[in-house]
């Protein structure tokens, strides 16, 4: 709508002032540009009277409304403005700042003039958009926003981007699948790598899979082909056993805390550019009683999942799973054979929106996972009766063969409403009793006796709060971590340099979770492989005089930029320029006001402040 | 059908691999759609059915399955079998489901061997046959030279009383059978006697179900010939003197006629009218009925074995032993009947005429006997289902 070039449209308004006198005495040379927004803005706000109420402010040079702002027509316009007038600030007056803030950034800077001398007003979210009914009102609103944005102009300075050097270096955290994968990527694209794994063994939770779809290998091969990878690339360093304590340093020169050997173990240090979190889901733990949970013979699927993979190799001779072979069936269940079994799906996953911390999320490869297992126990003994008992089968994409193979296997499908849960008692006689209303089935109730039940439980984030706080990792409210957009940015946080991979971001597949570590090697070479980066100078500054070194500030910076550091005058705080985020968190913080923040300076937002209060005359 | 808060239906674990016994083919790819209920032109909104049959049968239901009047209500056109996305055959489970609620409501469990073991099934028929055929021989009389007098050979009497053993025998197996299926059935209806015999409106309603089962449905084959028949490409590829409905209804004519040929030839001995196997001119009523009964079945059965030979439409797409039984034994009755007849006709008296003789009444006899335990009991429970059907379907019209 805004990218519209609307040609013919009413001419701007233009009052191109001769160069004031007022000039020579140091004052500004401010452009002013209010956008119409094709109507947005100008159905409801006067438009012209904003430019003819502000165009005597003192500074303003150039003062003009354009039907389109962010058109390359009117840009055009503004970079031959600020060169024909000699302007030194650039004020342009249309909508959220979120929108174009960097589109007027660069018409500065390609017109010469340094890109954060510029100010975006906001006069369509906040004044038109919301002031539809009263339109003397909304202009003179209008106005006094565009005159705080003159003032705040006033103040700007140049600022110039700061350049740091990176490290070629990454370090990843899990060595699952995902993690494992991307230490191979990106010691192909030549980085050094680090692989940090809490666990004594790498292989995550792919490492103790057995047949897999859709080529039926073997998990724990996977995972062997790929640490054989891992071992053959001298780039790549593994530390098991291992557990990263701590976080120092900014984006590019991280220096990571790795603690290996437990409590109280000494820390290595690690210097790397950017960090790769692959830390994985934990499976839903169901609690005791959630449907049946806890009675002999209610297992959760990965429970199951190990049982079918143990049979599975017994049946085929492999050493170490006997007893199942000495009852003479192939799938036993605490030495009882198991004749027929009930799948429950969806336990821990998709929990209504009104349970306290509910599970909303689908985990997503449940569906394929439970038909995959059913697949495999019809291999074991066609006779085996498996019922699934579902809300909604969701053996998505190139899973849903699988689907149809179950049920050519023999899997009967059963779907209940979610309001109406599956129930599960052990009767006296030994067997297990699923009852469940079949919506498929006129609603009838069946009672199913069965010899095993299994849960199919979802995936969970993993507890990992020592991690959360060391990396400052931005979760949402379902405990994954999150991303900065989910397409445009799928796998950058918030915390520049850290990046997500895998079933820690929410539930995948082993391959999305794949997919996803690969991402996450291009997201990091593409940082670190420049060797330096560029960041945003909208950082906070100490004025070194005014601090008394109080240290208040220390614990307002959510990403420990701030350190006190011994000067000639004794102690004062320092922000890292680099680590800073430029959220402003400390600003309002020290008592002696001796922290400004770039862009934002006291000043500035002092000039705004009054230019609003103003009355006009 | 009202949700009551009864208990539970208990799920049969082996219901489904038994039903494969009855000659199902594999179900199991069935997703539950419901295309094939979609494009049945029998199933109705209150009673609907393959996909309702189907879930019973998949989910081990067996009490719903055996209450289910919708089993009767397919004349299996076969049009779901070629709708069925996932190319399971609905129709074919809706035969060996029939198969199965056959031998479920005999409970002699004959007819479940004789669905079941093919192999005995058919060494059993042959035996039997046999059986019959020394019985009757070991009572032989003299084999007449001068005329064809088969009841010197075989003892009238004999023949009529073996007969009368045998009918007995076939109806309180056959009542046993409806008796089971209908309270069945009339307990998942609702359906009991004061439903039917209770009032002077519940007595009519039952007068108007039982004439839309037996007169409309099973004589007059009606929704078979004007909604399974209805289908374009049948009308099209088949000629009306081959078409599925009248072939079956000739057969089913033919045989009542048959039928009733012999109790009324028996009547009138009895009635002293006409001694039995006295030779009567081919417009004799009794004579012509029989003749006319029998040219209906031989023709049916004929035209039902050849398009059953050549699958040649998709209701006879799969044949089982059963099948092949019933229109063999059929075929050979009507056949032995007519060269009977002829030879009766002839000037000289064939020496074969005996033995044709000895065999028509054999297979006859086994027939009749073994009626309740294989395809032909349809014949009844069909009715019977249908019955209920009508009930259903004129609800409270008054």
């Amino acid at each position: 709508m805004t990218d519209q070039l609307v040609p013919a449209q009413p001419t701007p308004t233009t009052a191109v002032m001769e160069p004031p006198l007022a000039d020579a005495a140091g004052g500004r040379r401010i452009g002013v540009y209010v956008c119409h927004c094709g109507g947005n803005i100008s159905d409801y706000v006067d438009v012209e009277k904003v430019i003819s109420d502000i165009q005597d402010s003192g500074d303003v040079v150039v003062a003009k409304t354009a039907m389109f702002a962010c058109s390359d027509a009117t840009q055009q316009d503004m970079v031959a403005d600020i060169q024909a007038q000699g302007l030194d600030g650039l004020v342009v007056a249309s909508c959220s700042p979120k929108l174009h803030t960097y589109t007027f950034r660069a018409v500065a800077g390609r017109a010469g003039l340094n890109p954060y001398e510029y100010s975006q007003v906001n006069i369509r979210e906040q004044c038109s958009w919301v002031h539809t009914d009263d339109r003397e009102a909304a202009t003179a609103k209008a106005t006094a926003l565009v005159n705080a944005g003159i003032s705040r102009t006033r103040l700007t300075t140049p600022l110039e981007p700061m350049v740091v050097e990176t490290l070629p270096h990454t370090l990843v955290i899990g060595g699952g699948v995902a993690g494992l994968r991307a230490a191979v990527g990106l010691a192909d694209i030549g980085l050094r790598v680090t692989l940090v794994e809490r666990e004594l063994q790498l292989g995550g939770w792919v490492g103790g899979f057995g047949a897999m779809y859709p080529h039926g290998r073997d998990g724990h091969e996977l995972i062997a082909t790929l640490v054989a990878e891992v071992r053959r690339r001298p780039a790549i360093t593994v530390l098991t056993g291992a557990e990263v304590v701590g976080k120092a340093g900014s984006f590019g020169n991280y220096l990571v805390s790795v603690r290996i050997g437990g409590d109280g173990a000494a820390a290595l240090e690690i210097a790397v550019g950017s960090i790769v979190v692959a830390t994985g889901f934990e499976s839903y733990q169901p609690e005791a009683g959630e449907l049946g949970y806890g009675i002999d013979g209610v297992v959760t699927l990965p429970e199951f999942k190990a049982l079918v993979d143990g049979s599975a190799g017994a049946a085929s001779g492999a050493p170490g799973a006997a007893g199942s072979a000495a009852s003479g069936s192939p799938l036993t269940w605490h030495g009882r054979p198991v004749r027929s079994l009930a799948y429950v799906y969806c336990v821990g996953s998709r929990q209504p929106a009104d349970v306290e911390g509910a599970n909303q999320y689908c985990s997503r490869f449940c569906c394929a996972a439970t038909v995959q297992t059913a697949v495999q126990v019809a291999g074991l003994d066609p006779s085996i009766r498996q019922f699934h008992l579902y809300r909604d089968m969701r053996t998505y994409g190139k899973f849903e063969p699988l689907y149809t193979e179950a049920r050519k296997t023999g899997s009967v499908f059963l779907k209940f409403a979610a309001e109406e849960p599956p129930e599960i008692r052990r009767e006296a006689g030994g067997g297990l009793t699923v009852t469940v209303r079949d919506l498929l089935t006129e609603r009838t109730e069946l009672a199913i006796p069965v010899d095993l039940v299994v849960l199919v439980t979802g995936m969970v984030p993993r507890a990992n709060e020592e991690l959360v706080n060391v990396l400052k990792l931005p979760a949402g409210s379902d405990g994954f971590f999150n991303e900065i957009h989910p397409k445009l940015r799928p796998v950058e946080t918030v915390v520049d340099g850290v990046l997500i991979a895998g079933a820690c971001q929410g539930p995948k597949t082993s391959a999305e979770s794949v997919a996803s570590g690969l991402a996450a090697v291009t997201q990091s070479a593409a940082i670190l492989k420049k060797g330096y980066t560029e960041l945003d100078p909208l950082v906070a500054t100490v004025h070194a005089p005014a601090c008394t070194a109080c240290g208040d500030c220390l614990t307002a910076c959510p990403y420990d930029a701030i350190s006190m550091s011994e000067g000639p005058d004794g102690h004062v705080a320092v922000i890292s320029p680099t680590g800073c985020k430029g959220c402003g968190g400390c600003v309002p913080i020290c008592p002696e006001n001796a922290i400004d923040l770039l862009g934002y300076t006291d000043a500035q937002v002092s000039s705004m402040i009054e230019s609003l209060v103003e009355v006009p005359a | 059908m009202t949700a009551t808060a009864t208990a539970p239906t208990t799920v049969d674990l082996g219901l489904y691999s038994d039903i494969q016994r009855f000659g199902a083919t594999d179900i199991s790819a069935c997703f539950s759609c419901g295309t094939c209920t979609a494009s049945c032109p029998l199933s109705q909104t209150d009673s609907t059915f393959p996909r309702r049959v189907i879930r019973y049968a998949q989910l081990g239901m067996k009490d719903a399955l055996l209450s289910s009047k919708e089993l009767w209500t397919c004349y299996g056109c076969g049009e779901c079998a070629e709708t069925c996305p996932t190319q399971a055959d609905p129709s074919q489970l809706m035969a060996a489901t029939r198969r199965y609620a056959i031998a479920s409501y005999d409970r002699t469990r004959v007819a479940r061997t004789m669905y079941t073991r093919p192999v005995v099934a058919t060494a059993f028929a042959v035996l039997l046959a046999a059986f019959f055929a020394l019985f009757m021989y070991a009572a032989h009389g003299p084999q007449s030279g001068e005329s064809l007098a088969i009841f010197e050979f075989i003892p009238e009497a004999l023949i009529h009383n073996t007969g009368i053993v045998v009918m007995l025998l076939v109806v309180l197996a056959g009542l046993s059978g409806i008796a089971t299926m209908a309270r069945r059935i009339g307990r998942r209806e609702g359906v009991g006697w004061a439903t039917v015999f209770g009032s002077r409106r519940a007595l009519t309603r039952a007068g108007r179900a039982a004439w839309y089962a037996i007169g409309r449905e099973s004589l007059g084959q009606a929704r078979f010939r004007e909604d399974c028949e209805a289908d374009a490409a049948n009308l099209e590829a088949v000629p009306w003197f081959r078409r599925r409905w009248l072939v079956h209804a000739l057969t089913v004519w033919g045989f009542l006629g048959l039928l009733a040929a012999t109790a009324l030839d028996y009547g009138l001995a009895l009635l002293g009218i006409k001694e039995t196997g006295t030779p009567v001119p081919l417009w004799y009523p009794v004579r012509l009925l029989g003749t006319a009964a029998g040219v209906a079945l031989l023709y049916g059965t004929t035209v039902l074995i050849v398009d059953r030979y050549r699958a040649a439409n998709r209701s006879v797409k799969r044949s089982t032993t059963a099948d092949w039984m019933l229109l063999g034994l059929l075929w050979v009755t009507g056949l032995t009947g007519f060269v009977l007849e002829l030879a009766l006709y002839l000037p000289e008296p064939p020496a074969w005429g005996y033995w044709v003789f000895l065999v028509h009444v054999a297979v006859a006899l086994e027939l009749v006997l073994l009626a309740p335990f294989m395809k032909l009991a349809h014949a009844v429970y069909r009715p019977v289902a249908l019955f209920f059907v009508a009930l259903a379907t004129q609800g409270d019209q008054p």
